[in-house]
């Protein structure tokens, strides 16, 4: 072990002055190339490069995933959030720039990508996008200019790499995992005791 | 991996507080509906989830101190490519909890220093060194099968964005756990000396992981805020009994005997007896079980555990030996790094 780790470091006077928080970048991955961008997290960055940087390395990383979407947090402009689905409306029209729109299906849930409208303002892309989007089925609409989205691109190296990832990845235990319970006890004590885990990634 | 302790207990939740606005508020949480940002809250809610995520992402860069040490040293190469990339998901699992706080309103640098300084704290867990690979597989096992448990039910919480973290951590968090079953499997199904390791690190990590759910339950836990408004969902002592009820008979299957043991200031066994108490009641169903020592819980989160000082220790050499990176990238100027 490093003996770095085993010295006990003493800090006379107190810690040198902190400095504010770096940008805050909401991050979405894809988990297709033709698939829609679904909210992942957050992560803080200088610019734009160290995101998708830090983006690459760990959202990436913890799941299929075959291309990333940032923006930074100031870019995002939202809807109200319904307790109920929100009425849609009825604004319209196709001047302006493009704006990407994320839709959330209910409250405590992710947003994910639902299309694009055209605007010349946040207001009135949020209100053209309730307009296209929010069909009785959505809490909240989010709308982002596509200037301000950056894309990994599709000729970058894997994102999802090529080798086997199985040792980062609960599938790529459960097999051997079971095998090796029934060396110790029944099937129906092992059904029990695994009951407990978190299924949806297995 | 830590999932969060009680959240921070506001004495006077509503002083002051819209009572309409309250009552709305409470209605909403009543019926199942999540808070999201912008949403109105009262200031003992915001408070109380700043101090929870940020607890829980204390935790979770704490917690990569112990594993990252066993990275140079695991026993092959997938067990040191699973290891690295575990603790490369915990530092990340920090960064996004710490997000959910600077939200609502702390900023990341703050949090940081607040916890080289000792004003806020992380898991007691953390505190315990690891000594013997058979330490690693029990914290994968014992502490982050508690964590999962914990976690599933903070997902189960009201305040959106910490429920959207939750569920991709918990992602994360069945790779770690499975990991340490795989490990603790392969350990018991070896040779008599590492069936012996992996004894000597059970007797260490099961009391350590009785106390992870926090202490006994005030009898008004359920109408404290904490409950009342969701921000956990289910009591310690629910949590501890079934944390016992899934592994006490795992452990026993395995071989492992569940020890009532003593410790040096050191963390280290000094004595071991069986647990007579540990056996399943067939009238509830559940296992009775002797409780911790909660004089050592109180003493370690109090910074008198084997490594608190040590951990805080290399953070703060961490924080300050970074500074000149951080500042290079932020500005571009960069500096001679400080003397070690």
């Amino acid at each position: 072990m490093s003996k770095r780790r085993d010295i006990m470091y003493d800090f006379p006077g107190d810690l040198p002055g902190g400095k504010p928080d770096d940008a805050h970048w909401a991050v979405y991955t894809r988990k297709k190339e033709d698939g829609p961008a679904r909210w992942a997290g957050y992560l803080d960055a200088v610019d734009v490069t160290l995101a998708l940087q830090y983006a690459r390395e760990h959202y990436g990383q913890d799941e299929v995933c075959t291309g990333i979407l940032i923006h930074r947090h100031e870019a995002l402009a939202d809807s109200e959030y319904g307790v109920d689905p929100i009425a849609g409306g009825d604004a319209s029209g196709d001047d302006g720039e493009a704006w990407t729109v994320f839709a959330q299906r209910r409250r405590g849930m992710i947003h994910i990508e639902a299309g694009t409208v055209r605007a010349p303002d946040a207001a009135t892309a949020v209100a053209r996008a309730r307009s296209k989007f929010a069909n009785g089925k959505v809490s909240n609409i989010r709308v982002v200019r596509e200037a301000d989205c950056y894309q990994t691109t599709p000729d970058e190296l894997a994102i999802w790499r090529n080798h086997d990832m199985s040792y980062k990845l609960a599938r790529g235990y459960s097999k051997d995992v079971r095998a090796k319970w029934a060396q110790f006890r029944s099937r129906s004590d092992d059904d029990r005791y695994a009951s407990e885990d978190i299924k949806d990634h297995y | 991996m830590s999932g969060a302790a009680n959240p921070v207990q506001p004495l006077c939740p509503c002083e002051g507080e819209d009572p309409e606005k309250l009552a709305q508020f409470e209605q909403r949480i009543a019926d199942g509906v999540h808070i999201e940002p912008g949403d109105w809250m009262p200031e003992a809610y915001r408070m109380g989830m700043i101090g929870m995520a940020e607890h829980h992402a204390n935790s979770e860069i704490i917690g990569a101190l112990p594993e990252g040490e066993w990275i140079t040293r695991a026993p092959s190469l997938r067990r040191k490519l699973a290891l690295t990339a575990k603790v490369q998901d915990e530092v990340g699992h920090g960064q996004m909890l710490y997000r959910v706080s600077q939200e609502l309103g702390k900023s990341r640098d703050h949090m940081l220093r607040d916890l080289i300084t000792g004003n806020t704290k992380y898991h007691h867990c953390f505190n315990y060194p690891a000594p013997t690979w058979a330490d690693i597989a029990m914290i994968q096992w014992l502490i982050d099968g508690a964590a999962i448990m914990n976690q599933k039910t903070l997902a189960e919480g009201a305040y959106g964005p910490y429920v959207r973290t939750m569920n991709r951590i918990n992602m994360e968090e069945a790779f770690h756990f499975k990991s340490g079953e795989d490990m603790v499997l392969t350990l018991m199904s070896g040779t008599k000396s590492q069936k012996a390791m992996t004894q000597e690190a059970f007797d260490r990590w099961w009391s350590i992981t009785l106390m992870f759910f926090g202490p006994h339950d005030k009898p008004d836990a359920e109408s404290r805020p904490a409950m009342r408004w969701r921000m956990k969902v289910e009591t310690n002592n629910s949590l501890r009994q079934r944390f016992v009820n899934r592994f006490a008979p795992a452990a026993k299957d395995l071989g492992l005997i569940i020890n009532v043991c003593e410790k040096d200031a050191n963390g280290f066994v000094t004595s071991a007896r069986e647990d007579e108490l540990c056996r399943c009641d067939d009238t509830t169903g559940n296992w009775t079980f002797t409780d911790p020592d909660w004089d050592e819980f109180f003493r370690v989160i109090r910074g008198n555990g084997p490594c608190n000082a040590h951990r805080l220790s290399l953070r703060r050499f961490s924080y300050e030996q970074g500074a000149w990176v951080r500042n290079a990238v932020a500005h571009g100027a960069v500096n001679t790094p400080p003397a070690a």
